[in-house]
């Protein structure tokens, strides 16, 4: 039964410390990449660009910038979740900022 | 604010009224723009500190989705305003929670926004965007590039001999011949425009048509030159190139004050 047990668990034992590393550096990569809306707004104006030149039709506008939206919507909430700064909504001038 | 209660503001507007701020201008008296403003077309009026105004209209604490309808509302009140003021945009979606919220910025921020309302007086932006149309330039450089061209005959001629090597070098020749012609392209025409604007600025290009993505300033004075150079560059480049001439805009591309601002919870 020991036996049996270390060879069947062997995989998922043996690397856990790796996995765990791994797991950190992937999470941090993961995060990037939801909290960053650089290629959402680069998909729009590529968007707007097509439909400047033709290439595709209103309707197909319509129809992909609502997915675009979602798509901000999601890296807005995921900002939100990870305390960074989002733009758009309510705001007013830093504390530090008045001074003067 | 989270998305999802935006969405619920959006469809069930909160009793607390905000104020969407589109820009400033240097202006000490109160000013409507009439019923423009984001959303439903509110009325688009201004709040005064000194002798500077931030044009704004009243809207629920929402967060407004950058869709083609939202950008356009937000900038056909920045080109209103244009055709009797000097202004300073404020970047899409920038809401605060009240009128005071909003002197605090013109209050805070007086000395930057007095010195850009200087510096801008009386310019204007407009966007150039230039697309090619690849097989037309590739033609154009087998036309002109005598090595391409002695090269490409001679692939055509020996097709079943020509070696993997010999079209590995043309495919390379001609990547960089289009490189050199488009930066050949992009200098001439920066060149022409050089006297009839101020400053200039490339941003990002968009997809892989696309060239050339500029911004340029320039005094209300030479509006018309810089048109008839622009029309006259692309009449210059109309079997190879295609304009994308936009404006006159706010000068978005050359402010670049950095407001201290927060979420106002």
């Amino acid at each position: 039964m020991g036996l049996l047990t270390n060879i069947l668990l062997a995989p998922f034992l043996g690397p856990v410390w790796g996995t765990k590393w791994t797991l950190d550096k992937i999470d941090r990569v993961v995060r990037e990449e939801l909290t960053d809306d650089t290629p959402i707004k680069e998909d729009l104006l590529a968007l707007q660009m097509k439909l400047e030149t033709g290439e595709i039709d209103d309707a197909e506008y319509v129809r992909r910038e609502a997915q675009i939206m979602t798509r901000f919507r999601e890296v807005r909430e995921w900002r939100e979740r990870f305390g960074m700064s989002t733009s758009g909504g309510p705001v007013r001038v830093a504390e530090s900022g008045e001074s003067k | 604010m989270t998305a999802a209660e935006s969405a619920a503001a959006a469809a069930e507007p909160s009793p607390v009224e905000g104020k969407y701020v589109y820009c400033i201008i240097r202006n000490d008296r109160s000013k409507e723009f009439g019923e423009i403003g984001i959303g439903s077309g509110s009325r688009v009026y201004t709040v005064s500190f000194k002798d500077l105004a931030a044009v704004v209209s009243d809207t629920p604490i929402v967060i407004y989705d950058p869709t083609r309808e939202n950008v356009l509302a937000h900038e056909f009140v920045n080109e209103t305003v244009m055709r009797e003021f000097t202004l300073i945009p404020m970047s899409f979606g920038t809401v605060f929670r009240s009128e005071n919220d909003v002197l605090a910025l013109l209050r805070s921020t007086y000395q930057a926004f007095t010195d850009v309302l200087e510096k801008m007086q009386d310019k204007i932006e407009f966007g150039l965007k230039i697309l090619w149309d690849r097989d037309k330039v590739v033609a154009a450089i087998e036309r002109e590039n005598d090595e391409i061209r002695r090269l490409k005959d001679e692939i055509t001629r020996n097709a079943a001999s020509s070696t993997y090597f010999a079209r590995m070098q043309l495919g390379r020749l001609v990547e960089a011949a289009m490189e050199e012609a488009s930066n050949r392209y992009v200098a001439d025409i920066h060149e022409q425009l050089k006297d009839v604007s101020v400053a200039s600025r490339s941003n990002k290009v968009i997809g892989d048509r696309m060239i050339l993505n500029a911004a340029f300033l320039v005094d209300r004075r030479d509006e018309k030159s810089f048109d008839e150079r622009v029309k006259a560059i692309s009449l210059q480049y109309e079997d190879l190139l295609t304009f994308k001439y936009t404006g006159p805009w706010p000068p978005y591309n050359f402010v670049n004050i950095k407001l201290k601002l927060e979420k106002a919870i």
